[in-house]
């Protein structure tokens, strides 16, 4: 809105012709960033008393079964996260490029998919009564190959036609292969397992939205020097127009998770849901797919990926094949609980690592 | 009228057929009849027998498993089937068909089907269906009968409702005239004598003969007591009814004992056998149940432990509840690295004296027996044929769906929920029937037989081990064992990610932490099992929850100890730090506190608070001066990266909460948790 609202004012008033700003891709990811934290910060206690007011909250009310121990009831607060990051993607985006919308269609599809999971757990008041497995990645696996068929269709696709369906790798400056259709499975794949990783990691106050942090932020950077001629050139990284939206829309993922950190650090009164979890994953992995480094994911979002993994492990080949577990829990943080780490030991490590694999993540721009 | 009777395999379906067709018999002299079986089934011999004509059909069961070569055979065979009933029904031309189940009925019913479709067959379809769970073939051909008569309401689930007339179980006519004296006669049997007629249905029952040979040693010395056993023609690959049942029998030379016993591999006049006897051992199918009640006669039921739904135990508890008879269970028993379904014969020896020292009690069982509610099954299905003959409108059938679910849950943990709910609803086990105890146990040793333990969550046979312990089952704590020990391994590919024997690692761990830590560990079995998988499992949780049982059911001794010890070097910190719990509750001597000391710098807190508790518990025994103690504890580091919040305002609301659920009064300051 504010772009638009920019463009025309400094097209119209020359007084206004400071308004050119609107233009820089980085004056609108700064501020896209901070209007996502303030937004957070300013209306967040309101939004969540809102949400606990209407019973979306993840213990039902009974109060002998409170211990002083355990963390009290927490709102489901993945709309107001969402909320937040559509808003200022509204105020700061041009909409009407075709990056800005699958990046949308990413993030409502996964938001309204964990939604129905929350509802169905609120409404159940049982967390084993959210959407089957099978549905979950049934629906998921849709999407997906809609979402496929449109980046790999040139014409649909916002992506240069050179570049759309070419693999590429980190530490690699030019492209493994062309996939051409094949690309399509390896989007489903990635998104899906994306999203999943970012809902399974979801499970300590303040343990999904750090990462998520550092993974947008690096993939910002990434989105920022392909979008720009000199900078893509210089570091050798394929040229796309109009990437740039993803930086911005990254950069308000980040300001979003700052904000929402506020409330969700521990002991934290609110927690994102799967409506926050399954959106951000959706969200993280669509960018990871737009700016050609979904392999980029598997170092800058080690947390996700060892999250994944590990109830991979335990469950399918530990538990359901060979009748043994692997992990004294899984997912893997539980599995640091049973061991005795408190929870806040295990959210700062985990929020340590990282920081350092984002920073490798961040040194394969020069690194290739 | 001609008339097309077909069905077979066991004798649920072909005396149902049979008894029809005496009726029929009966009252149309002039009638004609055609039987339809297959040529190596039970039907074979008995219809000449008496004196039908028989024609025989290629048929095959439904397949259970999913491979392509069974589902092809069965189809190759169906078809088969379906060709030589289509001459069959040309030639034969019958007004009625009567099926009675089994999957012999299903290539003439089909072929039946195909030839009315082009006007070629006008005969009128009557299917009978013993069961309360019908077979696949008997459901499809459901459709193509003008009546289905079934025995059970609830099997009605699976026809059109429009069609179905509930029969009940046709019993054979000679049942109806029996006479005990004339019996024994016709059997050459003392009128003295107590008779116990034992058979395991018409296929014979492995188990029924097995635990049969194993108990006559005990009953072999008790004079005035004759056996007749029916072996049934049972011949497989592993197992040949009569051939293995007479070696067995032969080797206990029974000849110059005082039992009388006599086995025979098939009876054709079973009534007289029936009318003969005082007590009955047989399986808890309907037909079985039926002819008791019309023989009047009581009963020990071993239900069949792998029928469909669970159904012969069901009926076996209702015939018990009314009674009329006494149900002993099938167990699991392990032989040969495996776990097999058997039926204990010491139990059945023991629970037959029982029965017949109790004159009295057998008397009242036979009354009971006979005054079970039967329908006439007889005249109530030859109004059903009468009407479909001559295209009468049978009287509208009043049943209600859904029908009420009888017995517990089918699946394995719902069920664990029911019976946890039954103890704790009855406060505890001893509060609880014999009869549901044994039949909940029986529940533990239907789910621990099964194979199938990998399904999710873990499987029958996991929930059977967590049962055991809840009912408190003594007698499987061997069986418990031999899991616990079992060293088979599992394929190489399973080995190379971390398998290693065939009842994997969590149910070796439920073994220990369900069953044993419930049915305690004083005996010395037990606890060498414990301390063997303690030291020698290679699964990390089996041995920590060895160690953590130990600690609770053992006693301090030095064996113990020294295993204990040993387990202090293990590689993983859940196994070490229930083993220090356990030293503090278990050591003897002062070997504890160098032990212990080695941990005081420990970096993993868990270590060292396993040590304080050791300490503790150590000082608290007399193993440990106090003040050595009190002088090291400056040593242990600590500090650690655990703690536990309060949160004051929920402990503030939970107190608040408590109190207004007590209905008490207190003062406000309570609530000032901090």
């Amino acid at each position: 809105m504010i772009y638009y609202l920019g463009t025309y004012l400094h097209d119209t008033i020359d007084a206004l012709s400071f308004l050119r700003l609107v233009d820089s891709i980085s004056f609108r990811a700064i501020c896209g960033a901070i209007t996502a934290l303030l937004l957070t910060i300013l209306f967040g206690g309101r939004v969540i008393l809102y949400f606990y007011r209407l019973g979306h909250r993840d213990v039902p009310r009974n109060y002998l079964n409170y211990s002083s121990a355990g963390n009290p009831a927490k709102t489901y607060g993945g709309v107001l996260l969402v909320s937040v990051i559509l808003v200022s993607i509204g105020m700061w985006c041009k909409l009407h490029t075709g990056f800005v919308l699958l990046c949308l269609a990413g993030l409502l599809f996964f938001a309204c998919l964990g939604w129905v999971d929350d509802y169905l757990k609120v409404r159940h008041r049982s967390s084993d009564h959210g959407l089957s497995e099978t549905a979950k990645l049934l629906l998921q696996g849709t999407y997906c190959t809609v979402f496929g068929v449109i980046y790999a269709t040139q014409g649909l696709s916002p992506l240069p036609p050179d570049v759309g369906t070419q693999l590429y790798l980190p530490f690699l400056k030019y492209p493994l292969i062309d996939l051409s259709w094949f690309y399509i499975p390896f989007i489903v794949f990635t998104i899906t397992a994306i999203s999943n990783a970012v809902n399974i990691a979801d499970g300590v106050d303040g343990l999904a939205v750090v990462p998520t942090a550092f993974v947008v932020a690096v993939f910002g950077v990434f989105a920022y020097v392909s979008s720009h001629a000199r900078f893509a050139e210089f570091l050798i990284f394929p040229f796309m127009p109009g990437v740039g939206e993803v930086a911005i829309i990254c950069s308000i993922v980040f300001g979003a998770c700052l904000g929402f950190l506020w409330f969700n650090s521990y002991p934290a009164n609110v927690i994102m849901g799967d409506t926050g979890s399954m959106a951000l994953g959706g969200l993280l992995g669509t960018v990871a797919v737009l700016v050609k480094q979904e392999f980029l994911f598997l170092i800058v979002g080690g947390i996700f990926v060892a999250e994944a993994l590990s109830v991979v492990i335990q469950d399918k080949i530990g538990v359901k094949w060979l009748g043994r577990r692997f992990f004294a829990r899984a997912p893997i943080h539980h599995h640091f609980q049973q061991r005795g780490l408190a929870d806040t030991k295990i959210v700062i490590r985990f929020w340590i690592v990282a920081g350092i694999l984002a920073l490798c993540g961040l040194a394969t721009l020069k690194i290739r | 009228m001609k008339y097309l009777l077909t069905g077979g395999g066991t004798g649920g379906h072909v005396y149902p057929a049979l008894a029809i067709a005496d009726e029929i018999k009966r009252r149309q002299p002039d009638a004609e009849f055609l039987y339809v079986g297959r040529r190596d089934k039970l039907e074979a011999w008995v219809v000449p027998e008496r004196e039908y004509p028989i024609r025989f059909v290629r048929a095959r069961a439904f397949p259970r498993s999913k491979s392509i070569g069974a589902l092809l055979s069965f189809v190759l065979a169906l078809f088969c089937g379906m060709v030589q009933s289509v001459l069959i029904l040309l030639r034969f031309r019958p007004h009625v068909i009567i099926g009675t189940g089994g999957y012999v009925s299903a290539p003439i019913l089909f072929a039946h089907g195909l030839l009315s479709k082009i006007a070629l067959s006008r005969s009128r379809v009557f299917l009978y269906e013993p069961n309360a769970h019908p077979g696949m073939l008997n459901q499809v051909a459901g459709r193509l009968a003008h009546r289905v008569g079934i025995a059970f309401e609830q099997a009605g689930r699976w026809f059109d409702m429009k069609r179905i007339a509930v029969v009940g179980y046709p019993v054979r006519s000679e049942f109806l005239v029996l006479d005990k004296k004339d019996a024994r006669q016709q059997l050459d049997i003392a009128d003295s004598e107590q008779v116990v007629l034992v058979f395991g249905g018409s296929g014979g029952a492995k188990v029924i003969n097995e635990a049969l040979v194993e108990a006559l040693p005990k009953l072999a010395d008790r004079s005035g007591l004759t056996i007749v056993h029916i072996t049934g023609r049972y011949a497989g690959a592993d197992y040949d009814a009569v051939r293995d049942t007479r070696h067995a029998v032969d080797k206990l030379q029974l000849a110059d004992k005082a039992l009388h016993y006599r086995a025979v591999e098939y009876m054709g006049d079973i009534h007289l056998a029936y009318a003969a006897a005082d007590l009955v051992v047989c399986r808890g199918g309907a037909g079985t149940l039926t002819e008791l009640g019309v023989a009047g006669k009581p009963a020990l039921i071993v239900p069949l432990a792998t029928a469909a739904e669970d159904h012969q135990a069901a009926n076996a508890r209702e015939m018990e509840r009314m009674g009329a008879a006494r149900v002993l269970y099938q167990q699991a028993r392990w032989q040969d690295g495996q776990i097999h379904s058997v039926l204990d014969g010491g139990d059945l020896a023991q629970r037959l004296l029982e029965l017949l020292d109790d004159g009295e009690k057998l008397r009242q069982m036979a009354l009971a027996a006979a005054a079970v509610p039967r329908r006439d099954s007889l005249s109530l299905i030859m109004e059903e044929i009468e009407n479909i003959s001559t295209e009468r409108r049978s009287a509208a059938l009043n049943l209600e769906y859904p029908m009420r679910p009888n017995g517990p849950p089918a699946e394995a943990n719902a069920l664990m929920r029911w019976v946890q709910a039954q103890v704790h609803s009855a406060g505890g086990i001893e509060s609880l029937e014999p009869c549901d105890v044994a039949y909940m146990r029986y529940q533990a040793d239907r789910l621990l037989v099964s194979r199938a333990w990998c399904e999710i969550p873990l499987g029958r046979r996991n929930v059977g081990i967590k049962l055991i312990g809840l009912l408190g089952y003594e007698k499987q704590r061997s069986l418990l064992l031999h899991i616990l020990l079992d060293r088979s391994p599992v394929s190489w590919l399973q080995r190379a990610f971390g398998g290693d024997f065939y009842h994997g690692g969590i149910l070796r761990r439920n073994v220990v932490e369900w069953g044993i830590r419930l049915l305690g560990a004083a005996d010395a079995p037990t606890r060498s099992a414990l301390e063997a998988a303690l030291v020698e499992d290679p699964y990390f949780e089996v041995r920590s929850a060895s160690a953590r049982v130990l600690d609770e059911h053992g006693q301090p001794n030095k064996r113990t100890e020294s295993v204990l010890m040993e387990a202090l070097e293990d590689a993983s910190p859940a196994v070490v730090v229930e083993a220090l719990k356990a030293l503090g509750n278990l050591a003897t001597g002062a070997e504890l506190l160098p032990a212990l000391r080695r941990f005081y710098l420990h970096p993993n807190w868990q270590y060292r608070q396993g040590v304080v508790q050791a300490l503790a518990m150590g000082v608290d025994r007399g193993v440990l001066a106090a003040e050595d103690v009190a002088g090291e504890l400056d040593e242990i580091i600590a500090s650690s990266p655990f703690f536990k919040p309060t949160f004051a305002l929920n402990e503030s609301l939970r107190l608040l909460a408590l109190r207004l659920e007590e209905g008490r009064k207190g003062s406000s300051t309570d609530l000032r948790v901090l």
